[in-house]
């Protein structure tokens, strides 16, 4: 385990001077909250439409900087094996368990300060979350752990390319999964059948509605549960295949 | 999992660091090192010699556990490299010919987490580290200076310091001192030495340069095309093609080679290479009259005579009809048209360059 810190902190040093490698990411986030909170607001004002816009397409935001911002961990991991320092990381005792959460885990923690902002500047535009503070950690804990499956997977790409355009342009190959769910509207009022159906097999879906359920409804054990199966599922997927494609790629022997 | 020098020894019974038996690796159809044998005695400079590509890092990152053998067997500090990989690699310091560290990082960085992966209290890895620095030459550098801005020759030595974090007693060198300045190399041979004459580390050096062989190693065996061709202290290979040599040059190759047949009853170790002829004798001072009477006599016109001592050079020519600089233009015009080395290997085989 402290290895996994030690790595983890020298992940976040290194990113962090980096700081081209981040603005990008967070300005995504902060465009896609203002743009779609100013431009479709008076979509809550359709009958039913529970709670205010702001809440509703706040998830949008932190899902997006989740696949965009997880990408760090697999662009940091080719970084360190086209420099050599990941043979010579390979060459300590460290399990490559630690290699692997090491990137992924300073990915996920960079996402949640990227949603502390997030989530300051949606408070300062006036949101009032109904679970209220614990409502909103719940939501941060959401993205650190949809992070982490989005780490796992740009890790896991990392290792298989080796190549830092190709990871990065398949962690981009799921931006349309944010977008072929209930992104701007809830389902209800989707009229495409084809729409309703991808937004129903679309995990993304229930990622947003377990955090509009914190924001809007309040504490819902449904939502909640599902929610957090789905990111946890998909963390241990992602996370899971990245420790195999480690083990396989670097052939060292045990 | 901290790991001290004499725990190390401790495990070596047969006073053998390294021991490979009929070790293989291939790439493919491409076989990079072919059934190679060698057993360094521990508290040695083990000097490994060869042309780029002729399997040099391949058996190094086989011995340093990077790469599993296609075939054959290898045991490092008393542990088996394939079934205990995770013992050997406590128990070695590995300086790779492409230098691996973080571009973003402090020198101070880089070997207090090296520190700290191998076990050492926090406290314990800054001060190691400040005395590695020291150690290797950097001590004036600005610890808290990114690496990416150093020289070459400042990165070469930061490596070997990383090397060393864990006091290991095998110190794998892999081409040191390829790329280097005369300062520089010079700098890197003297801490070598002092590793292991004061230390006691054994070393096992792989290089392409004769005179680092030559100066710095107690064995040598000299690899190409994956095979091992000669193996000894450098006296006794050079010994064993005579002391003296004496090289004659002439116009053309067939020139040479009517030479080569007019001279051989008086040289039994010869070696025919282009326009050059090289004769070798217990001694040659009193022979070389004879060689120009005879080439007279045969009118065999003669272009250039010298007297030298043979070097490594010649004991590679004898082993490979080539010279080692020679084997170097054709290995690098072949690499041309040729994939990379280890790049099917993955991760940690597949980076660039080495042999």
């Amino acid at each position: 385990m402290t290895d996994v810190l030690l790595l983890v902190n020298r992940s976040l040093r290194v990113v962090l001077r980096q700081p081209a490698a981040i603005i990008p990411s967070v300005a995504i986030s902060v465009f896609f909250l203002f743009v779609y909170n100013s431009g479709l607001s008076s979509v809550a004002d359709l009958p039913g439409f529970q709670g205010s816009y702001l809440a509703f397409i706040l998830p949008v935001a932190i899902v997006s900087a989740a696949v965009s911002g997880a990408g760090l961990a697999g662009q940091e991991l080719i970084r360190d094996i086209e420099s050599g320092y990941f043979t010579k990381l390979l060459l300590t005792p460290t399990a490559r368990l630690s290699l692997v959460w090491g990137p992924m885990i300073a990915a996920a923690t960079l996402l949640v300060a990227q949603v502390v902002l997030i989530i300051g500047l949606a408070l300062l535009l006036g949101l009032d979350p109904a679970t209220g503070v614990l409502g909103v950690l719940m939501v941060i804990f959401f993205a650190f752990v949809w992070g982490m499956a989005f780490a796992g997977y740009s890790v896991l790409m990392a290792l298989k390319t080796k190549n830092a355009a190709a990871a990065q342009a398949a962690t981009f190959a799921f931006f349309p999964l944010i977008f072929l769910s209930t992104t701007f509207v809830p389902e209800e009022y989707i009229t495409a059948e084809w729409l309703k159906w991808a937004a129903r097999i679309n995990p993304t879906t229930y990622v947003f509605e377990a955090m509009r359920s914190l924001l809007i409804e309040g504490w819902q054990a449904g939502p909640l549960l599902i929610g957090l199966a789905v990111v946890a599922g998909f963390a241990t997927l992602t996370g899971g295949l990245a420790l195999r494609a480690a083990y396989k790629e670097t052939q060292l022997t045990k | 999992m901290t790991v001290d020098r004499q725990s190390t020894q401790a495990r070596d019974g047969e006073d053998r660091s390294i021991i490979a038996e009929r070790i293989t690796r291939t790439f493919d159809e491409l076989v990079a090192v072919d059934t190679v044998d060698l057993a360094v005695p521990s508290g040695e400079i083990f000097g490994f010699l060869g042309p780029n590509g002729a399997g040099k890092s391949t058996l190094v990152r086989v011995l340093t556990t990077i790469l599993a053998p296609t075939r054959g067997r290898a045991t490092v500090a008393g542990h088996d490299v394939v079934r205990d990989g995770a013992a050997v690699r406590c128990a070695i310091g590995v300086a790779l010919q492409d230098v691996g560290l973080d571009g973003l990082m402090t020198a101070r960085e880089l070997l207090v987490l090296q520190g700290r992966v191998f076990g050492h209290p926090a406290g314990e890895a800054r001060e190691n580290a400040a005395r590695l620095l020291e150690t290797v030459g950097l001590a004036d550098v600005d610890p808290d200076k990114r690496v990416g801005d150093y020289s070459g020759g400042m990165k070469r030595r930061l490596d070997l310091a990383l090397a060393l974090v864990h006091r290991p007693g095998i110190l794998f060198l892999d081409e040191p001192t390829t790329g280097l300045d005369p300062v520089s190399r010079a700098a890197i041979w003297e801490e070598v030495r002092r590793l292991n004459g004061d230390d006691g580390v054994t070393i096992f050096l792989t290089t392409q340069y004769l005179e680092e062989a030559d100066r710095l190693a107690d064995h040598v065996a000299i690899i190409d095309k994956g095979r091992i061709v000669a193996e000894g202290t450098p006296t006794e290979l050079k010994r064993e093609i005579g002391n003296e040599s004496v090289i004659l040059t002439f116009g053309d190759a067939g020139t040479a080679g009517r030479a080569a047949e007019v001279l051989a009853p008086m040289a039994e170790q010869r070696q025919l290479t282009g326009e050059e002829l090289v004769l070798y004798f217990a001694s040659a001072g009193g022979v070389v009259a004879e060689i120009v009477r005879r080439l007279d006599g045969a009118d065999v016109p003669l272009k250039g005579l010298a007297l030298s001592q043979p070097s490594l050079d010649d004991v590679f020519l004898r082993a490979t009809g080539v010279r080692l600089s020679d084997a170097d233009e054709t290995v690098r015009d072949e690499a041309e048209e040729a994939p990379p080395e280890g790049s099917s290997a993955g991760v940690a085989a597949g980076r660039g360059g080495g042999s």
